[in-house]
């Protein structure tokens, strides 16, 4: 018996306070569960990096993504190859402290049919085109055809170690209301067979975040098993119902069943046991300011401890929405960003500040991440965060040599600290790398004018 | 006092590609020069509750107070409706979460008061399969879902309330458990309509009466059918044009129509976004959180009233001098002598210089910047949501950044910069369709605030040439926007997408035109336009979802 089963069946330990937890596969009644256990350095092996029976720590995947691009005279760093560093008025500046664990990717480009915004959107984030819902008005309406990659990886880490969420996702900023589609909405999604709106919408406000994953309700396993039991009864009325209706219909309900079932495997597991923080309230507007510093470090830390305490492996953070209208008046904006990269004059001063405020506002979330120890290495260490945005540059909705990150160091896979510059070369490339650092073991990855077959080896260990 | 064919006018502005034709949906390919495609439903689709419907719904089940803290669904918007998106969304692990812990949170309302638990069931029980409580569950059900039950759905929940029930040792608890069940099914979440064949339209599927009574009341009032509602669904009596008008003339004197029609016309004007309004706070210090609510509630009560109070044609709306202000918003327009923060009704003096939505502060502080006023928002938003015109995208690869100030230069007002769009020619086109429809507008500025002067201190204008046609100011342009028969045309056709929750396809054009000739033989009235909805051919009729929809087998077999 390994030493996490024995932790398992030591009652005494059950209701030990760690705030590090990790799940593991039981079996109980023929159903596969998921058992909270905290993760203690005795349980590793010596380098921290295994468990002592040989199986790795399971690794953490999320994007990060910002809206309206960069400014791009002071973004890419000067030299590519290993240790990057830029100047101080670089938007990077602010991640130089966690360089060892951040590599650049520049020169990539969108091979996905073009639409200002929606194409630069969905396929830095899926690897596959927007779908087009629509011709309407004055602009499309749009969704992601295919998954975005926190769910392609969410899929992947839940069969190598199930947790009670298949994934997270959060806002930062506020969607401001722009009527194209899910594309300009959230960031998670599921893929659209037949144009239905199929996303995993990101959680805006800090408490009801909090309270989600911290107020589970009754730990009463009959009353869980109760509500399971409703669960099993919905499903089968889903099922009965889906043969009836038309395409887009049946997708929409094939959906329903997924996302009941996921939450159904969560009931029939016991209650995961996290460490809980204190609710942090809401951040609501001071004097029309948006408390973005505020409300970016209370959504780190509740996702941080989420991984910590394995609620889930996968997430995404919208920051900011796909031309996104926040206001960064931190830096002296007075207009939203999107309306700023259109009538701001060169050399689109503001912008560059925005960003490099953005930048910090990632490393505040970086930084949360590796101080978060784990073994001997931290959860930076075992993640790998792929960040992103929409184009190169606002003003011209330019989507060549996209600005990309790749952050963490997959457990070990990922080097970090690199330059890699490809001019041209396919957007999908970066994100089969963060894939493959999160342990996704792909050789190619991508949809249609979007599939890559080689990733970009030197950002790999 | 304008010419009746301003819009001809108004389309003869702008360049080749710039505004499509009125009613041409695009990619439906019902443009100019094609002629009128016969009838063609569209297909059934599932609507999702939205937040208010579904509020209703568990009120109208299981009484008041409800326990309605807890976090539900957003209701998201597409093509400007909640109702559109509803037709569209899936339900998400996170909102299957939600739907799950708000159904415990409102029958624990009700299950933590014995005595209103027991009023709720009509019995004391020891057993779910009692037959009182089998008789309330099929009621409750049948209420819950909107039609009768079919074989074996009654059974199912009963055995799953007496099996919990029996693993909780509790037949009472077994029991909520089942109409947890009632309220997580997707029979309950979504209206599901799926027709049945329409003896009068062989190959077309007509909404049941059950199913019309949920659109009905739905539509109407955001919430599930009264009893006289499902008397006559099961009666059969809503399949019947003369028994849905009366029905729904019965609806929309009742106080939800207010509510329903009024959020329909809060999506039509897009103020949903006035309760999170952003300005630049040195630039506009009076904006409050408060501020852009009450604007926006000042547009709803003038619809409100305009509508069920006062002479109904929708087309007063931009022009009446009645309106609602609180002391905040009272301030903004200079009117003295009102206190508190509710919103109370006053005629406009002249010197408000204000008439009607379109110079209401929400419409001008929604459509213009943080900093300064947008006469190219404005007037797109006129162009596109009141006229239904298209307006495309700038060109790829344009730069759309204005020049830069030249310090050194005289100022300029924002009119005088804009006029870059129509020196550029790729801009031209249709910014002439937008700025200037906008630079009547320039007297308000971004906060709807009224001035003479912009903030460099130059004096404004606002007379502006459409084509021939002077008009000096909002309110000359309101007048001039009334008066546009586009504008009623549109009206329609956007309630009839809402209330269809899909955009009007080019075989639902005979449906569209249909309507906007009813609402215009009304004179305009929004009420008759609720009722011609409801009545017309595209509400009641639609197309078989699945091409071997086991509704159709019997007449196939048959033939």
């Amino acid at each position: 018996m390994s030493a996490r089963k024995r932790i398992f069946s030591s009652a005494g330990l059950q209701g030990a306070n760690s705030g590090r937890r990790l799940f593991m596969r039981g079996l109980a009644g023929g159903i596969a569960t998921m058992v909270g256990l905290p993760l203690f350095d005795f349980m590793l092996d010596d380098k921290g990096e295994a468990f002592a029976d040989g199986e790795a720590v399971p690794n953490r995947f999320g994007i990060w993504f910002f809206g309206n691009g960069v400014h791009l005279p002071t973004w890419t760093p000067a030299t590519v190859g290993p240790s990057w560093t830029v100047p101080d008025d670089f938007a990077l500046a602010a991640l130089l402290p966690h360089k060892e664990y951040v590599s650049v990717v520049s020169g990539l480009s969108v091979k996905t049919p073009r639409h200002a915004h929606h194409s630069g959107m969905v396929t830095v984030n899926s690897g596959g085109p927007h779908y087009k819902v629509d011709d309407v008005r004055d602009t499309i309406v749009s969704t992601f055809k295919y998954p975005s990659i926190d769910q392609v990886a969410a899929a992947h880490l839940m069969t190598v170690d199930p947790t009670p969420y298949k994934s997270l996702e959060v806002a930062v900023t506020r969607f401001r209301g722009t009527d194209e589609g899910t594309t300009f909405q959230y960031l998670s999604h599921n893929g659209s067979v037949a144009g239905e709106s199929n996303v995993n919408p990101s959680e805006e406000s800090p408490h009801a975040f909090f309270d989600r994953l911290f107020n589970q309700g009754t730990a009463e396993p009959l009353v869980r098993s109760a509500r399971a039991h409703v669960l099993d009864a919905v499903k089968d009325q889903v099922s009965t119902l889906k043969p009836r209706l038309g395409a887009k219909d049946q997708q929409r309900l094939e959906q329903h069943l997924t996302s009941i079932s996921e939450l159904e495997a969560r009931l029939k597991a016991p209650l995961a046991d996290c460490s809980k923080p204190g609710d942090p309230g809401e951040f609501p507007d001071v004097e029309s300011n948006e408390q973005i510093v505020e409300k970016n470090a209370v959504m780190s830390d509740l996702m941080v401890l989420a991984l910590a305490c394995g609620l889930t492996r996968s997430f995404s953070i919208m920051y900011s929405t796909c031309g996104s209208g926040a206001v960064f008046w931190m830096v002296g904006a007075t207009d939203g960003q999107h309306y700023m990269n259109h009538t701001e004059p060169a050399p689109h001063d503001k912008q560059r500040d925005a960003v490099k405020f953005n930048m910090s506002q990632l490393a505040v979330f970086l930084d949360k991440m590796k101080n978060t120890a784990e073994g001997a290495n931290n959860l930076l260490h075992n993640s790998s965060v792929y960040v992103s945005t929409e184009h190169t540059e606002g003003w011209t909705h330019s989507q060549d040599d996209l600005p990309m990150l790749i952050c963490g160091k997959g457990g070990g896979r990922l080097r970090g600290n690199v330059h890699h510059r490809d001019d041209g070369g396919n957007s999908s490339k970066a994100l089969l790398t963060a894939l493959r650092g999160a342990g996704l073991p792909l050789s190619e990855f991508g949809h249609e004018e979007g599939l890559v077959g080689e990733g970009l080896s030197d950002l790999e260990a | 006092m304008f010419r009746g064919s301003l819009a001809a006018v108004l389309l003869a502005t702008c360049g080749v590609g710039c505004i499509g034709e009125i009613g041409d949906k695009g990619t439906d390919g019902g443009g100019a020069g094609s002629s009128t495609p016969e009838f063609a439903a569209s297909p059934a689709t599932l609507h999702r509750l939205t937040q208010p419907q579904l509020t209703n719904a568990w009120l109208d089940l299981l009484g008041e107070p409800l326990d309605l803290t807890t976090t539900l669904p957003v209701d998201d918007v597409a093509y400007g409706f909640s109702s559109i998106a509803a037709a569209q969304k899936t339900i998400s692990p996170l909102e299957a979460e939600q739907y799950e812990t708000a159904t415990y949170a409102v029958l624990a309302s009700v299950w933590s008061d014995i005595a209103r638990r027991d009023a709720l069931v009509g019995c004391t029980f020891s057993a779910v399969a009692e037959p009182c409580v089998a008789t309330f569950l099929e009621d409750f059900t049948m209420r819950a879902w909107r039609r009768p039950l079919v074989a074996g759905e009654l059974e199912s929940l009963v055995e799953l309330g007496s099996s919990v029930g029996s693993n909780l040792a509790d037949p009472v608890e077994g029991l909520k458990f089942a109409l947890a069940a009632v309220l997580q099914s997707p029979h309950f979440l979504f209206r599901v309509e799926l027709g049945e064949p329409a003896p009068e339209h062989p190959g077309v599927l007509r909404y049941t009466s059950y199913e019309m009574a949920s659109r009905l009341s739905f539509l109407l009032l955001e919430a599930p059918p009264d009893e006289a509602l499902r008397d006559a669904a099961a009666a059969g009596e809503l399949t019947d044009i003369d028994s849905i008008r009366s029905h729904a003339e019965r609806l929309m004197a009742e106080p939800g129509a207010r509510t329903s029609m009024t959020r329909f016309f809060r999506d039509f004007m897009n103020i949903r976004n006035l309760d999170q309004l952003d300005k630049n706070p040195d630039l506009f210090p009076q904006l409050t959180a408060t501020l852009g609510p009450a604007m926006r509630s000042e547009m709803e009560k003038m619809f409100e009233s305009v509508v069920f109070d006062g002479p109904g044609d929708f087309r007063s709306l931009f022009t009446t001098d009645k309106t609602f202000v609180n002391e905040e918003l009272a301030g903004l327009y200079g009117i003295e002598g009102i206190t508190g923060e509710e919103l109370v009704p006053v005629t406009l003096p002249a010197s408000a210089k204000r008439a009607g939505i379109l110079t209401a502060a929400g419409f001008l502080a929604l459509n213009a910047h943080q900093t300064q006023t947008s006469p190219t928002h404005r007037g797109r938003f006129v162009r596109i949501n009141l006229l239904c015109q298209d307006v495309p995208p700038p060109p790829p690869g344009v730069s759309t950044t204005l020049p830069a100030v030249d310090p050194d230069a005289p100022p300029k007002t924002l009119r005088q910069r804009l006029d870059a769009h129509v020196a550029a020619a790729e801009c031209k086109s249709c910014h002439l369709a937008m700025d200037p429809i906008g630079f009547a507008f320039e007297h308000y500025d971004a906060l709807g605030q009224y001035r003479e002067i912009d903030e460099n201190g130059l004096t404004l204008d606002a007379s502006t040439d459409i084509d021939g046609v002077a008009v000096d100011g909002g309110l000359q342009m309101g007048q001039l926007i009334a008066d546009l028969p586009e504008v009623g045309a549109c009206v329609a056709r956007r309630f009839y997408e809402h209330a269809g929750a899909h955009l009007a396809t080019s075989g639902e054009q005979p449906s569209v035109e249909g309507l906007i000739e009813d609402f215009v033989a009304s004179d305009y009235d929004f009420q008759s336009l609720v009722v011609a909805l409801v009545t017309n051919d595209g509400y009641r009729y639609a197309l078989p979802a699945v091409s071997d929809d086991p509704a159709f087998s019997d007449e196939e077999a048959g033939q």
